[in-house]
């Protein structure tokens, strides 16, 4: 119980440094006057000017110091309010912004997640049951090959072969289709972020079942009679997807930071197209509840895989 | 089936080997684990199996039930169960022969019981394989075969990892394991080297019992000559991959004729020494399985060793009873044999007052 | 016999004893493109940013022919020079990120990893702290605040490669602080500087070394993904930002794949080279430690 606690703590504890980070970073290293106001932020001599400057600080805060606008901020982020956009074109809540593309950016990770483990656990137990043979040694050359690729390479090529040259998927995303349609849609760039990792888990795994097929009680097993692929999917493949599983869950976070290359290539608008977009258009209270958000899903989906490791493999219960 | 059938096949070997060998292909060469052995085991009887590391025991036990590793073996000779040939069935032919009709258990019970699996589940899935049992039958028989292996509380047992568990109960599950189906055949692989003293003994006796209970066979490998004294039939001693005698057990420790064993017995502590007495030990190491000794494997770690020895390989001889059997030029009670004894004593080597046994 | 057994045996699988022919040849390669990086103003290639219009060829992007290898751009550029070019960026960012996250994190690790203590807490957390961002997010992010040259680039690569760095290097000299010998080296008066730096150095440099390579094909990788989303060195060439311009328009890509084809390839060519050398010598040094 007091391990739980003390994750659970640390947690915290973390998000709270992250998100302190984050908020100096942007306020430090840039200048958020700047941001809202362009160049007229600068322009200290026109009586205009002036008073924008002003109202725009008093409406941002601005005129507090750092730690205090800090303070407004956390308060405001956690009961849900992520402020307004920057940009110029009206001024829409942040959380609309978010709640309307977050969806899809889930929808797009959860995909290549199981397109991931689906296409690596069937990899790995073939692998592992013909190790050292040629067959096997093509696929790990594949695996290899696929790590090798950046994604955003990946991206490129499917999008040449599939949406270009095929016309199989559309180019860019419809997003007032039915949901069957997006979903479809989301299929290209799932593949891209998932068949880099499809490969990376594979390797794990395949290690961890030739390493777990040389114990004794698989030849134990054995003597009970019990066939190949009994002993291979019940015997072998359960004690050695304890780290597999901590992997994919750990590997979620590193997945969120993908997406935005496959959005940004397939025109999707998630929360990782958004964060490039509101970057280059200095919108910064946009990018401070993304990076904010992306954060604390790691460290929560983090916390949770470490509960989870405790409650499923038998021998670290308490 | 008439009675001469009956007979005939009660006193036919259950398991027999001809001139089996198994070799392993290494990065220095060929190592010949097994090399030319010959044992018979008939039903209800028990073989004690006796050597030091690399004396091709285990090698032996495994080649008979057929659990070698897939590549880089070697096999050679004959291997009869019930006078079927087995030796060279696939795994899949074997798969019906592994738990139904020959079991094995191993060293270490930690590692040997799948660690992530409930007990009560690794002993009904042999029963719902090879007997085809239902769920809830199985595990009833579970129950009841942890019972007869001694275990208390053998309900909660079904549902408690192997790691909730002391040594000597993973060891009484893996025999509970082993019998499940009534196999004919048990091959014991060290069962008691990872055990405390005291356990040691329970978990004999209980191979003992099982054995009578069932008329079961069992193939007893040990390096540990004081295991098999009480619990086998007949001992054969190997080295080198090869047995070197072979003789019912009280033969073999009242008529030893090789040196080899005679150095193994001797080794043992007895409590009727003296304290502070230096404890006999062989000197020298196991052959090299890659390039074994010409001639006789033992002869250069052999007291007794004469040029004869160590120039050509001493064929396996009967000894006064056909029951026993060993390889030796010049044996325990030959003429050499005492001359060199002589010498020794005279040189100090050897304590005048030290007999065999 | 029958070869259907379920276990592989451990001489299944091919244990190299040396480096091998493969690991040569990706150490050839990445050679080859430094090579190309440090001199590419005096090989005789032709110029990265020039126009090669040529009316009887029609309008550029001009495809792949003997004058033009790899083919050109839309404003008639040799994308073959431009690729060469584009190494310059990418290698250099990779190598001085990862030496700084190994000279940083490195030092950090070890150090912590040997005093333990309230060092070894703070350098944790921070390590923890810094891993709760994925890389990507928090590469942009730093990038988009400050001037984007190949120093600043660099070591924001190089602040990410500190974390996994550093828990290697804690992790490896945890192993090694507490072994005899550093016992005993101790006994005989050794300092704690001494000792770090003969006894438990040469031991964690072993992992550290393939890790370099891996961790140096990481960080090219990274840049890439920086360069072609728009936040590397300002006014570079990069095979990222190759890649993004070739890619970018849907015409373009369609009509004229060699623009971004290419590029691709001398980045995953060079990847590959530092993955398969960086894995090829953490089995090779694997392999010793077993045998120990």
């Amino acid at each position: 119980m007091r391990y739980y606690v003390q994750r659970v703590a640390l947690a915290i504890l973390l998000l709270l440094a992250v998100s302190m980070l984050t908020f100096g970073a942007l306020n430090i290293l840039g200048d958020p006057l700047f941001n809202i106001l362009g160049p007229v932020a600068g322009d200290v001599n026109n009586p205009d000017s002036i008073k924008m400057i002003a109202l725009a600080k008093k409406e941002f805060s601005l005129d507090r110091s750092l730690p205090v606008r800090y303070f407004i901020w956390l308060s405001d982020f956690v009961r849900g309010d992520f402020g307004v956009t920057f940009s110029s074109t009206g001024q829409p809540p942040v959380s609309g912004v978010i709640s309307e593309r977050l969806p899809r950016t889930i929808s797009l990770v959860f995909l290549a997640q199981m397109f991931a483990v689906l296409v690596s656990i069937p990899w790995a137990i073939i692998a592992a049951a013909r190790a050292g043979k040629i067959s096997d040694r093509i696929s790990t050359i594949n695996a290899f090959f696929l790590v090798a690729m950046p994604n955003f390479a990946i991206a490129v090529i499917l999008k040449f072969v599939f949406s270009l040259k095929l016309g199989w998927t559309p180019i860019t995303y419809m997003a007032d289709d039915p949901l069957r349609s997006r979903l479809f849609q989301l299929l290209l760039p799932a593949l891209t972020i998932g068949l880099p990792v499809a490969a990376v888990y594979q390797r794990l795994l395949r290690t961890d079942l030739i390493t777990t097929l040389q114990q004794d009680f698989i030849l134990l097993a054995r003597t009970k009679g019990l066939s190949k692929t009994r002993i291979l999917f019940v015997h072998a493949l359960r004690p050695s997807l304890f780290s597999f599983i901590t992997v994919v869950g750990l590997n979620t976070g590193a997945l969120i930071g993908g997406s935005i290359v496959a959005e940004t290539v397939f025109r999707i608008p998630g929360i990782g197209s958004t964060l490039v977009e509101s970057i280059f258009r200095n919108d910064f209270p946009v990018v401070l509840a993304i990076v904010m958000i992306v954060a604390s899903a790691f460290v929560v989906i983090n916390l949770l895989v470490d509960f989870a490791y405790t409650l499923i493999d038998p021998r670290v219960r308490r | 089936m008439t009675q001469t059938d009956l007979v005939r096949s009660e006193l036919e070997p259950l398991v027999e080997t001809i001139d089996v060998k198994t070799h392993f292909k290494t990065p220095r060469g060929i190592a010949r684990a097994v090399d030319g052995v010959s044992i018979q085991i008939r039903r209800g009887q028990s073989l004690g199996v006796v050597g030091e590391s690399g004396s091709g025991k285990t090698v032996l036990s495994r080649s008979i039930m057929g659990l070698l590793p897939r590549n880089g073996v070697i096999r050679e000779g004959s291997v009869r169960y019930r006078g079927q040939e087995i030796g060279n069935c696939s795994d899949k032919e074997m798969q019906s022969i592994w738990g139904r009709e020959m079991a094995m258990i191993f060293q270490d019970p930690m590692t040997s019981l799948n660690p992530v699996m409930k007990v009560g589940k690794q002993i009904s899935e042999s029963l719902r394989k090879n007997l085809g049992m239902s769920a809830n039958e199985a595990l009833a028989v579970a129950e009841k075969l942890l019972h007869d292996v001694r275990i208390p509380e053998p309900a909660r047992r079904l549902n408690q990892y192997p790691h909730e568990l002391s040594g000597g109960m993973r060891q009484r599950v893996m025999i509970a394991i082993a019998m499940a189906c009534g196999p004919n055949m048990l091959f014991a692989d060290e069962p008691t080297t990872a055990l405390d003293v005291t356990v040691q003994a329970q978990i004999l006796e209980l191979l003992s019992e099982q054995k009578r209970d069932r008329n079961m066979s069992l193939l007893l490998v040990t390096h540990n000559l004081g295991v098999v004294a009480g619990y086998t039939d007949e001992i054969a001693v190997m080295y080198g991959g090869k047995v070197v005698e072979k003789a019912p057990t009280k033969t073999l420790f009242a008529n030893t004729k090789m040196p080899y064993t005679e150095a193994l017995l001797s080794s043992i502590p007895r409590l009727d020494q003296p304290s502070h007495s230096r404890l006999t030990t062989i000197p020298g190491r196991p052959p090299d399985l890659v390039n074994p000794p010409k001639g006789c494997r033992f002869a250069p770690r052999c007291a007794y060793v004469r040029d004869l020895c160590l120039n050509e390989e001493p064929e396996l001889e009967q000894a006064d009873s056909p029951d026993h059997t060993y390889r030796c030029f010049y044996p325990v009670g030959s003429p050499e044999y005492f001359e060199r004894r002589v010498e020794l004593t005279r040189k100090g080597e050897l304590v005048a007052s030290e007999g065999s046994n | 016999m029958s070869n259907t057994s379920v276990t592989a045996a451990p001489e299944d699988i091919v244990v190299p004893k040396k480096l091998g022919f493969g690991f040569w040849l990706c150490v050839i390669w990445v050679g080859l493109m430094a090579f190309i990086a440090i001199f590419a103003s005096v090989l005789p290639l032709k110029s990265p940013t020039a126009n090669f219009l040529n009316s009887a060829q029609g309008r550029p992007p001009y495809a792949p022919s003997w004058s033009h290898w790899f083919g050109t751009d839309k404003d008639a550029r040799d994308v073959f020079s431009r690729s060469m070019y584009g190494a310059r960026i990418s290698l250099t960012v990779g190598f001085t990120a990862i030496t700084a996250g190994f000279l940083i994190g490195g030092t950090l690790g070890v150090i912590s990893g040997y005093y333990k203590g309230w060092i070894d807490r703070i350098s944790s957390f921070g390590f923890i702290v810094l891993l709760s961002f994925p890389s990507l997010v928090l590469a942009i992010l730093l990038t988009s605040l400050i001037d984007r040259n190949l120093l600043t680039v660099s070591l924001v690569l190089g602040l990410l490669s500190i974390a996994p760095v550093g828990r290697l290097a804690r992790a490896a000299t945890l192993q090694y602080a507490d072994r005899e010998f550093v016992l005993a080296a101790r006994q005989i008066g050794a300092t704690n500087r001494r000792i770090i730096i003969k006894e438990i150095l040469p031991n964690v440099a072993i992992p550290m070394s393939s890790l370099a390579l891996l961790g140096m094909a990481v960080a090219v990788v990274a840049e890439g993904g920086l360069a072609f989303l728009g936040f590397s060195v300002q006014k570079g060439i990069t095979w990222g930002g190759l890649i993004q311009l070739g890619s970018d328009a849907s015409k373009t890509l369609q009509n004229a794949p060699w623009i971004a084809f290419f590029p691709i390839l001398m980045l995953f060519l060079t990847v590959l080279s530092l993955n398969f050398a960086g894995d090829r010598l953490r089995t090779f040094f694997d392999v010793k430690e077993t045998t120990l």
